[in-house]
């Protein structure tokens, strides 16, 4: 009987995963592509990456300016909410009573919320009630940092639930106040959730589609999944499949980067997991 | 008794306020306009921010249109198509989550590396992948013709639409999936086998409950962007016929001059969403209840 | 205790929410209601109420960037490029995708364009009375005069006050001629052939309600596309639900790409559209493959060009509006754009004698006896534009 399912599962796994990918890694060679097709093969050719004097993704005006703006909306998303999200998260671990409850409530919804109900509401509250917000890059800034203070506290709470009170109390004992005890001894130690929150936000924002489309201002805010989503309507070269791989590029670098740098921190600081402990922590906002 | 300590409500105060601020309000926002009234020279949304002098009727028209208008299509037609694609998302999720978690063995790193890929390519990159292989000249409709099927994907299909939303999604549904079936007490299902039954009856008589709380947390959290999801329809197809409630809301809150209409649908989803939530923590917390018994 | 902590949080909230709202309503910024529309019809011309001054004569062009809402693929990219290098200046496009959205997006402040290509009629009464047009100065625009006679005042804005004319096109049906025969369209009702069934999937409508909705009154023998009549309406409601029913069309702005890459047999579209589709034939397939039905009842139009009030490059502005208005960069635009350009300098013979247009497509040339003799879409009542809308959203909520 186990025998069977041993030979049946594993042929599901490794058909979604080739059924999961291959269309990405097919989409990602068409942009190799030498003709102006995303469909038939025309041979093998840079143009679209950097060839092609108008419309490759180096020298086409527009599409640089779509990578320069997801790069600034997330960069500076994650230098806001990082802070903002840390803070809430230690102060809200501690408190007690109603309050927590309400602070707690108030952090979990968003997660729960779909993306159009926040884009729709927000942009609503922007054109008619906090008019001095202006659409376009400041109004996106403010929508991604709002979506993604929750996942912040999320990670954030995971690693202080582990962490426990007895460092800090340590700390207490031997004579720190409690501002000494939380600056010294429990913000190093929350250091992996800083990079992992680092890296969950950061490919959050640069991948976000909704908040940002309802929020933008027309062809000056305008970033890649923008640029993607209204150019597959209308005809679109193979350049697309080459901007759309270097967000991918984009978020890889980050990940693997952020990845690397949290099982550097275990290692130095005697966890032991290594890379699928990192993996553990990069994920706890999705699982 | 004891204060607790100021530090803790200023260290969360900030963030709060920045929610209260940036995620309360605009939901107050939202109401105001679906219940406010209308420019009578542009039929624009004029918000009544007093909510003692709401006024429903333009509510209760969209109320009446969903529940036997022309919206009526659109709301049930987005519910069977969540439906199917949550039902078409644990059975692929469900089988690959449950190998990762108990069969993978050696190859577990890998397997679950590249299981969690696709979260992070771009959701866009990966609609935009199966445009161009679902076009008449793709790819896939070249494959399905060599075996004489020639159907144009990208017309207006439900089936694209629901296999699009389950492409989409199912890496969702996999990780906690997987997260849950990783933490379940396998010595259970081992002493069902040691009490003499098959494994067929200890994955349904003991897998399968304990995972139970885990699936339909998994479950909603697909089914909710999913209710609100407006671009998988517009991608793979552009047409009356697979309009689903995030397109009404798309349109009417962006590209129409009535936002109020779009107010209310907005609403009306999430009293939706409510409704589907407290459902599913009304049977978590009772499971717990039993357990615990 | 407990009661009267009870009852002071009651306080508290039920005295927050009486007071906050004024709070809100003071950071928030009431819509303005800015009196009626005013509408001009071929038989009643009327000139736009006055929104201020125009700029003054002879300032210099501002440096910079020039930004200009369009839709897309509607000017020609080398005719931008030009203008940017003979003006030192940038370029940037906005697209838009339906004047509607058009509209909804300049007033709440999403497009701040520079300047606007592409707006007609039906858009311009509201766009009047929500003061978001600035008046034009002429002194600017010295190849107006090669405007055909009649745009230079049109009804809607006698004496071209905030709109100068850019296209004439009028609406048909075009199709691709290896699949289906022209004999369809002329023998009986030519409309007819948008609800046979025989081409489901591979047909489509465009996303604009007024044309949409026009096309199901003509097909039933009704001219009036301005009409506010609720029954009328309904009727066409009906039928467009009969033709998506019998054809599962698209509705979208993009047949020019779908027509000739074969995706489409036949679509509903403006006649420029079938002229910009030359551009998008894959290679093998020759023009003679696209051919355009012009219905003896159909609409006519034309679309202009306009200026934000706020504009931050006016006279940049006035100057790409005058660039355009020259025949040579007119015609170099049209081979790209195929819409035909508003001049008198440009005629159907100039067209065709450039050889560029295939027979199958020379119907699709708007002369100007079928231009006069077409119907003109006018902007509506508010009431009458709701009941349009409602139409339009029974046929696409599907």
């Amino acid at each position: 009987m186990t025998r069977r399912r041993f030979r049946v599962l594993p042929t599901i796994i490794w058909g979604y995963v080739i059924w999961s990918l291959v269309p990405v890694i097919i989409a990602v060679a068409y942009s190799f592509n030498d003709g102006r097709s995303r469909t038939v093969w025309q041979g093998f050719s840079l143009r679209w990456w950097i060839g092609d004097p108008n419309a490759s993704v180096l020298h086409d005006a527009s599409m640089r300016n779509a990578i320069f703006n997801s790069l600034i909306l997330a960069f500076t998303t994650v230098v806001i909410v990082i802070p903002i999200g840390i803070s809430l998260a230690v102060g809200a671990h501690r408190l007690r009573g109603r309050s927590a409850k309400a602070v707690q409530g108030l952090t979990s919804v968003p997660l729960i919320t779909p993306e159009i109900v926040v884009g729709a509401a927000l942009l609503l509250t922007f054109t008619r009630l906090f008019t001095g917000i202006p659409l376009g890059f400041p109004a996106q800034l403010l929508g991604n940092v709002t979506f993604s203070i929750s996942a912040v506290v999320v990670i954030v709470r995971a690693r202080l639930v582990s962490i426990g009170s007895g460092f800090e109390e340590a700390a207490r004992d031997l004579g720190a106040t409690r501002f000494q005890a939380l600056r010294y001894v429990l913000m190093p130690m929350l250091w992996p959730s800083v990079m992992a929150s680092l890296v969950v936000v950061f490919a959050t924002v640069i991948d976000d589609f909704v908040i940002t489309s309802f929020l933008s201002s027309g062809v000056d805010s305008e970033t890649v999944p923008l640029r993607i989503y209204s150019s597959v309507k209308g005809g679109a070269t193979p350049a697309l499949n080459a901007l759309a791989t270097l967000l991918v590029l984009t978020s890889f670098t980050v990940l693997i980067c952020g990845l690397f740098g949290l099982s550097l921190w275990r290692k130095r600081h005697g966890d032991n997991g290594g890379l699928r402990a990192a993996l553990a922590d990069v994920t706890q906002a999705d699982a | 008794m004891k204060q607790s300590p100021k530090i803790w409500p200023a260290l969360a105060a900030p963030g709060a306020t920045w929610l209260l601020a940036l995620f309360g309000i605009p939901f107050y926002a939202v109401a105001c306009v679906a219940f406010g009234t209308i420019d009578p020279i542009f039929r624009d949304a004029v918000p009544q921010w007093n909510p003692l002098a709401w006024d429903f009727g333009q509510a209760r028209e969209v109320l009446a249109s969903v529940l036997s208008g022309p919206l009526q299509g659109v709301f049930l037609r987005t519910i069977v198509y969540v439906l199917a694609a949550i039902i078409t998302s644990f059975a692929i999720g469900f089988p690959v989550a449950y190998f990762l978690a108990r069969h993978a063995g050696k190859r577990k790193l890998l397997l679950l590396t590249l299981v969690i890929v696709p979260f992070w390519v771009n959701y866009l990159m990966r609609m935009l992948a199966w445009v161009n292989l679902l076009s008449p000249s793709g790819l896939f409709s070249r494959f399905m013709g060599v075996f004489g099927i020639h159907y144009n994907w990208l017309d207006g299909s439900p089936i694209t639409v629901v296999l699009g939303l389950v492409y989409g999604y199912v890496p969702f549904l996999i990780l906690p999936m997987y997260a849950t079936l990783e933490r379940l007490d396998w010595r259970l299902v081992e002493a069902a086998r040691d009490l003499g039954a098959t494994s067929r009856q200890a994955f349904r008589l003991v897998t399968i409950p304990m995972a139970q709380a885990g699936m339909a947390a998994a479950a909603i959290l697909i089914a909710l962007p999913m209710f609100g999801d407006y671009y998988t329809n517009d991608l793979l197809s552009r047409s009356p016929r697979t309009e689903m409630l995030g397109n009404q809301i798309d349109f009417y809150v962006n590209n129409s001059q009535q936002p109020q209409r779009g107010a209310v649908l907005v609403l009306m989803l999430s009293a939706l969403l409510l409704v589907a939530l407290s459902w599913y923590l009304r049977s978590t917390s009772r499971y717990a209840k039993e357990r615990t018994k | 205790m407990l009661r009267r902590d009870f009852l002071r949080n009651l306080v508290i909230t039920t005295g927050g929410l009486v007071v906050a709202p004024s709070l809100l309503s003071a950071c928030g910024t009431s819509a303005t209601s800015s009196g009626e529309l005013v509408i001009g019809t071929p038989t009643n011309p009327t000139k736009l109420p006055a929104n201020g001054e125009a700029i003054a004569d002879g300032l210099a062009e501002e440096k910079g960037t020039l930004e200009i809402l369009n839709w897309a693929d509607y000017t020609n990219p080398e005719v931008i490029a030009d203008f940017e290098k003979l003006f030192g200046v940038t370029i940037k496009t906005s697209i838009y995708d339906t004047e509607e959205s058009a509209i909804a997006k300049l007033r709440n402040g999403t497009f701040k364009p520079d300047l606007i290509i592409g707006l007609t009629d039906t858009a311009l009464a509201r766009l009047s009375a929500a003061k978001l047009l600035q008046p034009i100065n002429k002194s600017y625009i010295p190849h107006f005069t090669n405007l055909i006679g009649g745009l230079q005042s049109p009804y809607y804005d006698l004496d071209s006050q905030y709109t100068v004319a850019h296209v004439i096109y009028a609406n048909g049906i075009a199709y691709r001629t290896d699949r289906i025969d022209s004999s369809v369209f002329t023998s009986g009702n030519g409309y007819d052939a948008m609800w046979d069934s025989a081409y489901k999937g591979k047909l489509a409508v465009l996303d604009s309600y007024r044309d949409t909705i026009s096309l199901a009154m003509f097909q039933a023998g009704k001219n009036d596309v301005n009409t506010s009549d609720a029954d009328v309406l309904s009727a066409a409601q009906e039928n467009l639900i009969r033709l998506r029913n019998a054809t599962n069309p698209k509705v979208d702005i993009l047949s020019y790409q779908e027509l000739p890459a074969g995706n489409r047999d036949i679509a509903f579209t403006w006649s420029g559209d079938i002229l910009t589709a030359l551009g998008y034939l894959p290679e093998g397939t020759p023009a003679e493959s696209l051919g355009f039905w012009y219905p003896e009842q159909t609409i006519t139009a034309n679309d202009f060009l306009c200026i934000p009030k706020d504009s931050k490059a006016p006279v940049l502005a006035h100057k790409f509006i005058d660039y355009l208005l020259d025949t040579d960069v007119a015609l170099k635009n049209q081979t790209y754009v195929g819409y035909q350009p508003a001049l008198s300098t440009i005629t159907v013979d100039t067209l065709l004698s450039s050889g560029a247009i295939p027979e199958t497509l020379k119907d699709s040339l708007v002369t100007p006896e079928k231009y006069d003799s077409g119907q003109r879409l006018v902007s509506l009542s508010p009431d009458a534009d709701a009941l349009w809308l409602d139409a339009w959203a029974a046929f696409t909520a599907g």
